[in-house]
């Protein structure tokens, strides 16, 4: 999720029971792999928190979302900026060309930057995509130098920090990697513009929440899985673009191209919201592991908002309502304005202490999407689309 | 080199009024290239075609032709001026210089009494034209009249100052590679945008138009080599400066190692630049359609958005040479 914020309105959707859509209901034969064989949803989610991608420099992640579309899709490509784009192809339907429908998770990650290395080898740094500076003392990180380092930020010992600087927050500026490199060593292994990444294990706590790094938006590539996994059950007659994007904690950018490479009939992005936790107003958050979040607001087009909410409610889907009234600061902000306009749905997955290395949410909330995203594709038809003109 | 580089900035042309800059850049560059023509928002697009007429990358180069500069909003019965800003510039620069209009008209940037130097704002200056009352004023000059900062060129020896080295030193780069360079094996598109310093809107739509393969923006950088300065790696002298990420952009990985891969091929001297706040045409470009692998050369400047912007001519030959060993070559990218 980028600068903007989404506001989050706890709400309840009505369910009227089991609707008319027996299409849904008709699930095909289990064509799908072997459950065996099949990359199980956290542990696709565990090797991309762990894998590195920092905005503009998606490349290793980007190998590993495709290798894991792969089984589910008829193509992978990456076009010029990096976006992985996995294309599904539906059933061949009545009624003309198939519809597009995009999905949207972005995989890259904030991370850090070298500015300087300096003389005794220490390196200073600023951040990519809005890293918060107060959790960086005393982290693990990763620094892609001409090889990959793994260092340490380093901070003043305690004993000799003044009374006046112990009662202010450290800034990225008072802070450095320490590599354990002299600085002849570290001036012919690492250059000024060299990415970081925070190390951090991903984590499974009790009650099937996971704590990790890059959830924020990793968790949405995860959901885009899942729904291709749920896909191979259901008939669908829509082509899905499954894309993961690049470059959105700086601006949004990997959207822009490849909604407008795609040229999609609607969009979905798939990115995290703010989960319940201390200090937190309530407010403005979501409980975790109470379904997904679905967006409404000028970003969203209230057709799409009403097929995701009437879907979830007529298969028991749980899922809560954020009320985002302005910019969502999510890819779906860049998709709704691609060339002509583009319809667009957003699915958030509630997430606590975005923006650090500790991220932490529900897998359940993560399958659940996955699971409405299928079933909303599902429903996706030529009508549907014609529907959506004003 | 350097007697095209004070034409260019002494040259006038804030963001919008791009008119006399554009013919003094299409006079400069004409000779060296195959085609130029300008697009509708004013951009000047220069064409080189490929020696062989196959097998290049179409590559877009961009500099901005525009400069930072004031706009007349009001005119009161005294016959004084107020204005707002175009671009990046502040009031605190402004105080005591003297803009100049487009048809030669001066004028003294005053201010009203101030009982503290921290209330210095747009709307506490005012520009003096020498009228004596509103009627004399408004014979000068209208409402929505642009002015940019009256200086001049001036040679320091290794460094040069002047107004509007930004970005008319990358305009310069630009024209004198296009003059050295003698066949390419790529078609290489000189664009000379407008708008650049109210949000990159003349490489928005000639990037659209011109639909490259690459995308490169010539234009200027900070340095962190100054008294008590911003920390930065980027120094004057050393070299060009080629960008890994600013504001706007992260420089494609592959754009930013073939750089630096041609700098170290043909020895010349180059820096790494981090920009933590500001952003070039490269921007733009890369945005455009479904996306355009693109970077940025920056030549490093001083006080960039002041009237003396001061570069290094060892740098600036560094980021011509640059430039020419990038575009001369063929691309595999």
């Amino acid at each position: 999720m980028g600068e903007n914020v989404i506001r989050v309105c706890p709400g309840t959707v009505r369910v009227d029971g089991p609707g008319q859509w027996g299409r849904l209901a008709e699930e095909g034969p289990d064509t799908a792999l072997d459950t065996a064989e099949r990359l199980e949803t956290k542990s696709f989610l565990k090797a991309l928190s762990e894998g590195s991608g920092v905005s503009g420099y998606e490349g290793p992640i980007g190998a590993m979302v495709a290798e894991a579309f792969r089984p589910f899709v008829d193509e992978v490509r990456f076009d010029k900026l990096g976006n992985c784009i996995g294309l599904r192809r539906g059933e061949k339907p009545k009624d003309g060309p198939p519809v597009k429908v995009m999905l949207a998770g972005h995989m890259d990650e904030i991370g850090l930057i070298v500015t300087k290395v300096e003389e005794r080898g220490f390196l200073r740094f600023t951040d990519v995509g809005g890293v918060d500076q107060r959790t960086l003392p005393a982290q693990e990180v990763v620094v892609h130098g001409r090889k990959d380092l793994p260092g340490v930020i380093g901070v003043k010992p305690p004993h000799l920090v003044s009374p006046d600087e112990a009662a202010k927050a450290l800034k990225k500026e008072d802070l450095y990697i320490d590599l354990g490199l002299t600085g002849a060593e570290a001036k012919k292994l690492v250059n000024v513009g060299d990415l970081i990444t925070l190390r951090r294990d991903f984590t499974e706590l009790k009650n099937g929440l996971v704590a990790g790094k890059a959830f924020d938006d990793r968790a949405g590539v995860a959901v885009i899985y899942e729904a291709l996994l749920q896909l191979e059950k259901l008939h669908h007659t829509a082509d899905v673009y499954a894309v993961a994007t690049v470059q959105e904690e700086t601006g949004l950018r990997g959207a822009i191209t490849s909604a407008y490479g795609v040229v999609p009939d609607l969009g979905v992005a798939i990115d995290v919201s703010f989960g319940d936790q201390p200090g937190v107003p309530e407010h403005q958050t979501a409980p975790l592991d109470k379904g997904p979040g679905v967006a409404v607001g000028g970003n969203i087009h209230p057709k799409v908002y009403e097929a995701l909410t009437r879907i979830a409610g007529e298969q028991g889907i749980s899922l809560q309502i954020e009320a985002s009234p302005g910019a969502t600061g999510t890819d779906a902000w860049a998709m709704q304005v691609s060339r002509a306009g583009v319809p667009t749905g957003l699915i958030g997955i509630p997430l606590r202490s975005m923006h650090t290395s500790v991220e932490t949410l529900a897998m359940g909330d993560i399958k659940k999407a996955g699971r409405l995203l299928a079933l909303f594709i599902a429903s996706v038809d030529r009508a549907f689309v014609e529907g959506l003109r004003w | 080199m350097k007697e095209l580089i004070k034409r260019l900035v002494e040259t006038y042309g804030p963001s919008g009024s791009e008119d006399q800059i554009r013919k003094a850049i299409l006079e400069e560059v004409r000779p060296y290239v195959d085609e130029a023509r300008v697009d509708p928002l004013g951009n000047l697009i220069a064409v080189k075609h490929a020696a062989k007429g196959n097998g290049g990358k179409k590559i877009m180069l961009a500099g901005h032709m525009d400069e930072i500069g004031v706009m007349v909003t009001h005119i009161d019965e005294k016959g004084f001026l107020r204005f707002g800003g175009i671009g990046g510039i502040s009031p605190q620069i402004l105080l005591g210089e003297r803009v100049v209009f487009a048809d030669g008209t001066v004028g003294i940037v005053g201010v009203e009494r101030l009982d503290d130097p921290k209330d210095l704002r747009f709307d506490k200056l005012f520009i003096d034209i020498g009228a004596k009352d509103k009627a004399q004023a408004e014979k000068a000059v209208g409402i929505g009249w642009s002015a940019g900062y009256y200086r001049t060129f001036d040679d320091l020896g290794d460094r040069l100052v002047s107004k509007a080295m930004d970005d008319r030193i990358g305009c310069a780069v630009m024209i004198q590679a296009a003059k050295e360079l003698k066949k390419t094996p790529n078609e290489v598109y000189f664009v000379f945008t407008v708008q650049e310093e109210v949000g990159l809107r003349g490489a928005r739509t000639s990037a659209f138009a011109v639909d490259p393969d690459i995308g490169i923006a010539i234009d200027v950088t900070r340095t962190g080599d100054t008294p008590k300065g911003l920390p930065m790696a980027v120094e004057l002298g050393g070299g060009a400066a080629i960008k890994v990420k600013d504001s706007s952009l992260v420089a494609h990985p592959k754009v930013k190692d073939l750089m630096a891969e041609v700098a170290r091929t043909d020895k010349i001297p180059y820096q790494f630049e981090v920009l933590e706040a500001g952003g070039t045409d490269a921007g733009a470009i890369h945005l455009t359609k479904a996306g355009v692998p693109s970077g940025t050369i920056s030549i490093p400047t001083r006080y960039i958005h002041t009237p003396s912007e001061v570069v290094d001519y060892g740098d600036v030959q560094a980021c011509v040479r640059l430039l020419k060993g990038i575009v001369g070559r063929p691309i595999g990218l």
